[in-house]
């Protein structure tokens, strides 16, 4: 809770090693409940979340009784499991149950928020009073009495999490460590860790809208330790989905540990990167975090509203190379950043933001839309109910263009050829943004060459996109989690695509 | 409430449901944030927390659970959910509880005024620092001034017979501007935190500070790839001791998966280099009487004139490696379980001004931001983003951005060739300016 203390430069947003998260309709089928080694009833007492919505007028009408124009009632609870498998031990075991509800007010620019941990009417009233406290003196409005709504579901599983015993969890994670430490002498260890989790929310506010769901998130993440001759490299593999245990025979632990195992082998015979500007092609998928950073948390409207963010004033304008068209979609089944609605209840969406080079729109959520006076995009987000919703990606990519990936690289006589990048980070006023490889070759004469070392990659937002002048036809995606003052679960995408001069931060002068 | 009474009877629970072992950690806390954008009050939050952790040996299998509902059935199911959570984790003679039952005396931890400060002059200190920032006529936008204050109490009991709290508050404020010109922009940002109140610095000076940030970076250009001396101000302290910090992790160390694993007592870097990690400083923004589990603080060395002294360790990992703990259990609060992690870390001042340190380089950067995630911990390469200043025959000549500074941790760290004496050790992850007499710049 004190992590003020630490001098940081606010608008910073980081890639956080981290992950967190979580309705939908339990659809087992008995064949599958079969194949689980036990069943535990999981006790839901808590998770079905249930609330008199006289309780939530009342709070909603007690917010706004000293002015303001939007009120809105939260309430979260979630029950997580993080196992953490390290030496082929499982180390680490934590349960976390939690539950809270939060108080929005919104009086113009303004907005006054109060949460409780307590869910009961009296907190609940004591809450909307301490977040009522910003109108004082404002306009006052009568709230509409809520009405469950319900919305699209994007969402489907096949084996609740609730009905999975523990143990199939632990084998999941040796499954990947035995894997891991098979594929090669050199992996010496893997680090398994193992979240899922179940949300339930609920949502109210004085437009009269009152929703529910509860969403389960499965986030498994395999890093393999290689050891060479004086050199070490810790490769990594993530996958995530708002999935029930189904995922993991879409993407079974052996491929996610071998793919991390892969990346571990392939390094340690890497070179030092080479310094200065040059052409650089990036693989497909979770590369696209690049333009996550770089173009993804500038298009935020938070920023655009305070008339500070790098593309204020630039809608309907010419910003990107004819061939970019950037999209963020919170409707793509089961991704990591998708949901239902977002945390404000809007329908999630698939928005294109930049159409051909042209910006034609920004990511809202119902403030920023409200003073930009343009549509809600669903991109109102909240890390719990400790935090009131802000805009966050949720789905981001490059859209898939015309070319060949090998074609790109054999059309680059000299460059970079960025297989996968760790993560970055973005100061969205200026537009700056940098990255780190984790694995990266050189191109030479139009030829995938040697692993290089760890590089940094740095550049403007506005040069990198108009840079790009290729992009090829094979989009995919990685998950991760985003920070920006409170974390998010995203999704970002690409085909693989090449930008001309990107500053390379490598250790040695000559190419 | 008796909270003390409350956990030593869960502690006794826990033993009662059938484990070995037990350790509760309760956290109680209160925070508040205000932000001002353009003299205006943009938001204010306020909230009250706790939340409670339970960690449980049962055969000497360790699991933990946690949850921020503290009635009676709510910690019984918790409780109950750590102990079959146990059944599944891998069986260690290393799974220890500490027992050490005093607790280092610290001073400075806790403001009492807390609860006297009215809200107006918390919200009239967030605006003075905005005010302060946009007085100067290069600076055209505020990104918004923060206020945060926080209090927590910690509360921890072991089946050893440990029982001990502490309480502690800290303070926060400052700001973000944007300065401009024509098509370019540059954002700078400056912020104080404090233990009490009445140690915060004054607005004029936090603000001054930001807005010389965002306009001394205008007109930023590039230079050319090449070799040159690189000298690093507090600001970008993190760059060079997050990877001392991951590579000294005694965890790591035992696994190899630190590029220090092998060097204890040996010479890693320039005989300037002393690197302290501090538990008890008094009013330390990361001080604290004992650690996530109840072991007394300590101020020890972690690199002493270049020679690595010391790894970190908890109570478990010091077991394993067959050592005593460093007091360096870290918890993110109630919901995480005890890692290793720093209290106040910082590289030891020097006898130079920034000034003369400036003053004696022919040719080179002085970078105040560092992009990235600075050096790998288990590799110890090191690349990143650099923004800052040209040097030439030691004067300040231009601003630079869009480089790039790249070597190893061995060699940055030989390559220590002066040090500063501006440590500020109100700073709690902090170096004073140094200078690396040389590394590989990359640019135009």
């Amino acid at each position: 809770m004190f992590n003020h203390y630490f001098k940081s430069d606010i608008p910073r947003r980081k890639f956080l090693e981290l992950g967190l998260k979580g309705s939908i309709a339990l659809a087992a089928t008995p064949m599958l409940l079969k194949e689980l080694l036990s069943y535990s009833g999981e006790m839901y007492t808590k998770t079905k979340l249930n609330i008199d919505p006289q309780i939530l007028n009342k709070t909603i009408k007690k917010a706004l009784e000293k002015g303001g124009d939007f009120a809105e009632v939260y309430v979260e609870n979630k029950i997580s499991r993080s196992i953490l498998m390290e030496e082929s031990k499982i180390k680490s075991a934590v349960f976390n149950i939690s539950q809270g509800a939060g108080v929005r007010v919104i009086s113009g620019n303004k907005t006054g928020y109060a949460y409780t941990e307590e869910i009961s009417e009296e907190n609940l009233i004591k809450a909307a009073e301490t977040a009522s406290y910003i109108a004082r003196g404002s306009k006052k409005i009568e709230p509409i009495n809520v009405r469950e709504t319900k919305r699209k579901s994007f969402i489907k599983i096949e084996i609740p999490l609730q009905y999975i015993a523990d143990e199939k969890r632990i084998e999941v994670m040796k499954r990947a460590n035995d894997a891991a430490l098979a594929y090669d002498q050199r992996i010496k260890m893997a680090f398994i860790s193992y979240y899922d989790e179940i949300r339930g929310r609920i949502i109210a506010n004085s437009e009269g809208l009152l929703l529910s769901d509860e969403l389960p998130l499965i986030y498994f993440i395999v890093q393999t330790l290689g050891v060479g001759n004086n050199t070490r490299h810790m490769g990594r593999e993530r996958v995530s989905y708002h999935s029930g245990f189904e995922m993991f025979k879409k993407v079974t632990p052996e491929e996610i540990a071998r793919s991390a195992a892969r990346e571990s082998i392939a390094m340690l015979k890497a070179k030092d990167a080479p310094a200065g500007i040059m052409d650089v092609v990036i693989q497909n998928g979770w590369g696209g975090v690049l333009v996550h950073e770089a173009v993804g948390h500038p298009l935020e409207a938070d920023n655009i509203a305070k008339k500070i963010g790098a593309f204020t004033g630039k809608l309907g304008e010419k910003v990107a190379s004819d061939i970019f068209t950037m999209v963020d979609d919170g409707t793509l089944p089961n991704f990591r950043g998708t949901t239902n609605f977002d945390d404000e209840g809007t329908q999630m969406k698939r928005n294109v933001l930049i159409k051909d080079g042209v910006l034609v729109k920004y990511m809202s959520d119902i403030l920023s839309a409200k003073q930009l006076r343009m549509e809600r995009t669903g991109n109102g987000r909240r890390e719990s109910f400790r935090y009131y919703p802000i805009p966050r990606m949720t789905n981001t990519f490059i859209e898939r263009g015309k070319d060949k990936p090998e074609d790109i690289i054999a059309s680059t006589k000299k460059g970079l050829y960025v297989q996968s990048l760790s993560g970055g980070s973005v100061n969205p006023i200026t537009g700056i943004f940098n990255f780190t490889c984790r694995e990266a070759y050189l191109i030479e004469n139009g030829r995938k060459t040697i692993p290089v070392k760890g590089a940094t990659l740095i550049g403007s937002c506005q040069q990198i996109i108009s840079n790009i002048d290729a992009i090829g036809d094979d989009l995919a995606f990685g998950p991760g989690t985003c920070g920006k003052g409170q974390s998010a679960e995203v999704t970002a995408g690409q085909p693989t695509v090449r930008i001309r001069g990107i500053n390379v931060g490598g250790s040695r002068a000559k190419f | 409430m008796d909270y003390k009474g409350l956990i030593e009877s869960l502690v006794k629970k826990c033993i009662k449901k059938g484990a070995d072992g037990a350790e509760v950690y309760l956290q109680i806390g209160r925070n508040l944030r205000i932000s001002i954008r353009n003299g205006e009050i943009e938001s204010i939050q306020e909230a009250g927390s706790h939340g409670i952790g339970f960690r449980v040996l049962v055969k000497k299998r360790m699991a933990f659970s946690c949850c921020n509902d503290l009635s009676e059935k709510a910690l019984e199911n918790t409780i109950e959910r750590a102990i079959e959570f146990a059944k599944n984790t891998t069986p260690d003679n290393n799974n220890v509880f500490p027992s050490e039952k005093g607790i280092s005396k610290v001073e400075g931890l806790y403001d009492s005024s807390i609860k006297n400060i009215p809200m107006e002059k918390k919200i009239e200190l967030a605006k003075k620092v905005e005010e302060a920032a946009m007085k100067d006529p290069r600076i055209t936008k505020s990104a918004g001034a923060r206020y945060g204050e926080g209090e927590a109490e910690i509360y921890l009991a072991n089946s050893n017979g440990l029982l001990k709290n502490y309480k502690a508050t800290g303070f926060s404020f400052g700001v973000s501007v944007v300065a401009e010109k024509g098509d370019e922009k540059s954002s700078g940002s400056e912020f104080c935190s404090r233990r009490f109140f009445t140690d915060l610095e004054s607005p004029e000076k936090i603000g001054k500070e930001a807005a010389k940030k965002a306009y001394e970076m205008l007109d930023a250009r590039m230079v050319k790839t090449q070799k040159a001396a690189v000298i690093f101000t507090p600001d970008v302290a993190r760059a060079i001791l997050g990877g001392i910090l991951g590579a000294v992790n005694g965890e790591r160390v035992l696994q190899g998966a630190s590029f220090l694993a092998n060097k204890l007592g040996k010479k890693i870097g320039s005989a300037l280099l002393t690197v302290i990690d501090d538990g008890i400083r008094p009013k330390g923004l990361a001080s604290a009487p004992f650690d996530g589990e109840g072991v007394p603080t300590q101020k020890r060395f972690i690199i002493e004139k270049g020679i690595l002294k010391g790894f970190m360790y908890n109570t478990i990992v010091a077991k394993r490696a067959d050592v005593k703990s460093t007091g360096n259990a870290s918890r993110r609060g109630y919901t995480s379980t005890p890692g290793i992690g720093p209290h106040n870390f910082y590289m030891e001042a020097g006898e130079f001004s920034p000034d003369e340190i400036i003053k004696a380089t022919k040719r080179g950067l002085l970078v105040n931001i560092i992009t990235g995630y600075g050096i790998n911990p288990v590799n110890g390469n090191f690349s990143g983003g650099a923004s800052g200043f040209w040097i030439e025959n030691g004067k300040l000549v231009f601003p630079v951005k869009g480089l790039t500074i790249a070597g190893t941790a061995h060699e940055m760290f030989d390559n220590i060739d002066m040090i500063g004496n501006d440590l500020d050790l109100n700073r709690s992850f902090t170096t004073p300016t140094f200078r690396i007499k040389i590394i590989q710049i990359g640019g135009k």
